[in-house]
């Protein structure tokens, strides 16, 4: 990246952050649509320093969390053509921490700029963060603390990232440069060879010593099935949903991505959902769900089933939230405060719908 | 039991008007050595060829892989109870051609593959471009059933090897290593404070190109049974897998298994190696509940405090795999797995499908789907038609210039599942 | 003279079709072949012979042949997990691979050489 006279060319970054980080508000700014300003903003301030002059930011899109996840399409326009428009060599979103609807929208950046543009995204996460699921294999996720307090340790990271990312040179293993691991499984030459390997593997496991496997099994999260239930005709039947069906005007505020609370809405006196009730969800689309929300959320059918005898009664109440996005660690939340609620309504089985 | 494997270190290998080892260089009376062969009424014709590291040489489709020896001291020569007469196996003096081996070519099936490159990309993927190698390509008479084909191709290869071998009788060895191991009883004595440790070794053993044998018995009929290590490296388990190139085990590393010279390596000083249960990978699921359940309990009953489990192939031993590993861990068995993966060609897919979480220490000997690019070669020794099978199978995989992009799971050894070779995956 | 035995043979190898007269013949692919024995043992059917074979190699084949045994009174949760993962298993291996039908003819005497392997294993196994 040389120009005629020998001076080197800085490459181009383009920040992505929301609307805290972009110094725009809180909560209360999360409806905001993305703009872009021509300058280093919040992060992007101390970020740019990092480069060390080999690479600038040369402008911030700052977009609402909600903004994005409500109108992804809306956002990503705007987003693309200002990148497409700047020509930024790499494009760095975040960090994002545990802030689950930011990671979304970092997320959603990354895998449009990455898949449409084939331009790099380098970005932040703690590892629970539901976005690391949905871009962790496209851009170059940084470990992050779970909150902002790792500002400090989370840029140099990514800025050392970024320009190994620019400069062409090959990324070390994750847990040396400090990202988090893409799932990708490269096949190389280790120094050992395999049965040498197993044996100081045995031996350490044998004496009690620290070993690393070479094939981590998946996590597992066994359930044990309920018993199931011997007489359908006088059991209380109730609907729970992930799909982000909510009443019209989604009145107590249930996010469309990354869900941090559910719902619980009287249905005692409703044969079906539609008319009133309609999606947030930001993960589908929406329109055959608007059109009839007992698509998602089957309260037409149950009711007739419970006229016919089928069910002995439809729970008076449907719980609600959106799965998309939403972190293992609040839907785990959910399940279990809604659970209980259920299991003390003497509630005998639920229908739990996804998407 | 004591035996002694002495190697000589050999150089160079070439056709010549003698069959004999001087100065480390091993020359072969090819014309010799075809005549021998074709005693056997079932063979119609033999080519022999050399290919030497680094000559732009591909052996392909390679069958099996035989390292050269002869017993000078003890009972027992070749591969008994398959070219000899069965005797004990595992004691006396075998010197070694090291660093030379005996390559069978030819396939019994058009879809076989196995390639061994001497050289470029192609050789850091297999053990067996470092070797000196004898090519012996064996046509059989028209009209043999594919089992006698596939037997009579088996036999031949190891009937050159121990006639090459002969040459090594009266050399003096470079180095001379002692493989010594007395009853479970004695070693036991010696090292009352060391973790006694097994080797079970899976073997795949489901028919016609998937046989394995020991002392000539096919696997598919016999119950896990307990080996002296030394019976192993002494020619008591020979190969009759023709299909599997990436993780078979050659007859070669039979010959010179990576897990038990690594154990052998540590016992007495780490561990007190107990030995080797030969474990047979059969089809139905009953039979492999049997063998898993008969492999744990040989373990228990030997007071095995960890045990290394290797398997043969892809696919349906994966179960096996994790069944003895589960059965183990359960009762208080340490175990390390060996085993290959599949993780795609971008290795971003799930790399095991069968899964249990008793499975903590893996050991990966890499990724059978990764893609490697073989440049061409200048001779081909085998079989042309073989390549087409091996840049088959997807579109775009050869290249203008005559280069060929294959998985990793056509050459010959690249990820044994014994851990012979020095492949491995991680996680990026 | 296999009256005894109690097993049916899920294959789309027309060799096979032609060998034995218990077979559920599938008029598809490997995947199919997988699929339909998913099928049966979700229904409480019994598996037999891994849906597998044991090399890389067979799994590239055009053909495969499953035996499946008698009806359960219940799912056998452990086949069920077997064949589904064994789908996995061979969903991975493929991607974007297809079958190798340039060999077709060797493939299908290979498996039904494995087949025979695999009935006379169960033969000998086979308890009423």
């Amino acid at each position: 990246m040389t120009r005629k006279g020998g001076e080197k060319m800085k490459f181009k970054v383009l920040y992505y952050v929301n609307q805290f980080f972009g110094q725009v508000g809180g909560e209360d700014k999360a409806g905001m649509a993305p703009e872009f300003k021509e300058e280093a903003v919040g992060p992007a301030m101390g970020f740019n320093g990092l480069l060390q002059g080999e690479g600038e930011v040369i402008g911030t899109i700052i977009c609402g969390d909600n903004f994005f996840n409500e109108n992804k399409e809306e956002a990503l326009e705007f987003i693309m053509n200002i990148i497409k428009e700047k020509q930024p060599d790499i494009v760095v979103a975040g960090p994002a921490f545990n802030a689950g609807r930011y990671g979304m929208a970092c997320a959603g950046v990354a895998k449009a700029v990455v898949d449409e543009l084939n331009i790099p995204v380098v970005s932040g996460m703690y590892e629970e963060n539901p976005g690391v699921e949905a871009c962790k294999s496209k851009a170059i996720v940084v470990k992050t603390a779970d909150s902002a307090a790792g500002m400090r340790e989370a840029l140099p990271v990514m800025a050392n990232i970024t320009k190994k990312l620019v400069k062409g040179e090959e990324l070390g293993l994750p847990e040396e440069e400090g990202y988090i691991p893409q799932g990708k499984r490269l096949t190389v030459f280790a120094e050992k060879r395999g049965s040498q390997r197993a044996v100081e593997m045995l031996l350490a496991r044998l004496n009690g010593g620290e070993f690393k496997t070479e094939l981590p099994m998946p996590e597992f999260d066994k359930v044990d099935p309920a018993p199931a239930i011997k007489d359908l005709s006088k059991a209380t039947i109730a609907l729970v949903t992930s799909g982000g069906i909510v009443p019209n005007g989604n009145p107590d505020r249930i996010q469309s991505a990354s869900a941090q609370k559910w719902g619980k809405y009287d249905v005692s006196q409703r044969d079906a959902l539609t008319g009133e009730y309609y999606t947030i969800h930001g993960g589908y689309d929406p329109v055959y769900a608007n059109e009839i929300p007992d698509r998602v959320v089957p309260l037409d059918v149950l009711k007739e089933f419970e006229k016919e005898g089928v069910i002995g009664k439809v729970y008076d109440y449907f719980y609600t939230t959106t799965g998309t996005g939403t972190s293992v660690a609040n839907a785990t939340k959910f399940g279990t405060e809604i659970g209980k609620e259920l299991k003390e309504a003497g509630v005998d089985g639920v229908i739990l719908t996804s998407t | 039991m004591k035996l002694e494997l002495r190697r000589i270190h050999i150089k160079d290998i070439q056709l010549g008007n003698e069959t004999a080892v001087k100065d480390g260089v091993l020359t072969v009376n090819a014309e010799e050595l075809i005549n021998l062969l074709k005693e056997d009424e079932r063979i119609k014709d033999v080519k022999i060829d050399v290919a030497r590291p680094g000559e732009k040489t591909r052996i392909i489709p390679v069958k099996d892989v035989i390292e050269p020896r002869v017993k000078i001291e003890g009972k027992g020569k070749g591969f008994p109870g398959v070219t000899s007469k069965m005797e004990q196996a595992g004691e006396g003096k075998v010197n070694v051609l090291y660093g030379a081996a005996v390559v069978t070519v030819g396939d019994i099936v058009g879809f076989q593959e196995g390639v061994i490159d001497m050289w470029g990309e192609g050789a850091k993927w297999t053990p067996f471009s470092k070797t000196y190698n004898l090519v012996v390509d064996i046509t059989p008479v028209e009209g043999l059933q594919p089992h006698i084909h596939e037997e009579t191709v088996r036999l031949a290869g190891l009937k050159a090897a121990e006639y090459v071998g002969e040459a090594g009788r009266d050399v003096e060895p470079d180095e001379v290593l002692v493989y010594e191991m007395g009853s479970h009883a004695e070693e036991s004595k010696k090292y009352p404070d060391l973790p006694k440790v097994v080797y079970v070794e899976m073997l795949i053993s489901q028919g016609l190109l998937h046989d394995g044998y020991v002392y000539g018995v096919n696997t598919q009929q016999i119950l896990p049974t307990l080996l002296h290590p030394n019976e192993e490296i002494d020619g008591a388990v020979i190969s009759g897998n023709c299909v599997a190139a990436c993780d078979k085990i050659t007859t070669y590393q039979h010959q010179n298994n990576s897990v038990i010279l690594d154990l052998y390596e540590q016992h007495g000083k780490t561990i007190n190696f107990l030995g080797v249960i030969l474990t047979p990978e059969l089809t139905t699921l009953d039979g492999k509940f049997r063998t898993c359940d008969y492999t744990a309990k040989l373990c228990k009953m030997l007071g095995a405090d960890g045990v290394i489990v290797s398997e043969e192939g892809y696919g349906n031993p994966d179960s096996d795999l994790l069944m003895i590993c589960k059965r183990l861990e359960n009762a208080g068995i340490k175990t390390v797995l060996i085993t290959d993966e599949c993780s795609g060609w971008d290795g971003m897919s799930q790399p095991l499908a069968d899964t249990t979480k008793e499975a903590v220490a893996v050991v990966s000997t890499g990724n059978v789907s990764h893609v490697v690019t073989l440049e061409p070669a200048d001779k081909v020794i085998g079989d042309d038609k073989a390549i087409a099978t091996l840049a088959g199978g997807w579109e775009g995989c050869l290249e203008e210039d005559g280069s060929m992009k294959c998985e990793l799971n056509a050459v010959i050894g690249s990820t044994s599942e014994i851990g012979y070779h020095y492949c491995t995956a991680k996680l990026y | 003279m296999d009256k005894s035995l109690n097993y049916k043979i899920v294959t789309n190898n027309p060799r096979v079709k032609e060998n034995y007269k218990e077979v559920i013949f599938i008029d598809g692919s490997f995947e199919d072949v997988l699929l339909r024995v998913r099928d049966l043992v979700h229904k409480g059917y019994e598996l037999i012979s891994h849906p597998l074979g044991a090399s890389i190699r067979v799994i590239f084949s055009p053909y495969r042949s499953i035996i499946i045994g008698k009806k359960l009174n219940e799912i056998n949760e452990t086949h069920v997990e077997i064949i589904e993962s064994s789908i996995q298993s061979y969903r991975n291996l493929m991607q974007r691979r297809k079958p190798d039908t340039k060999n077709s003819e060797d493939y299908a005497f290979i498996d039904n050489e494995l087949l025979k392997s695999s009935l006379e294993e169960f033969r000998r196994i086979y308890i009423n």
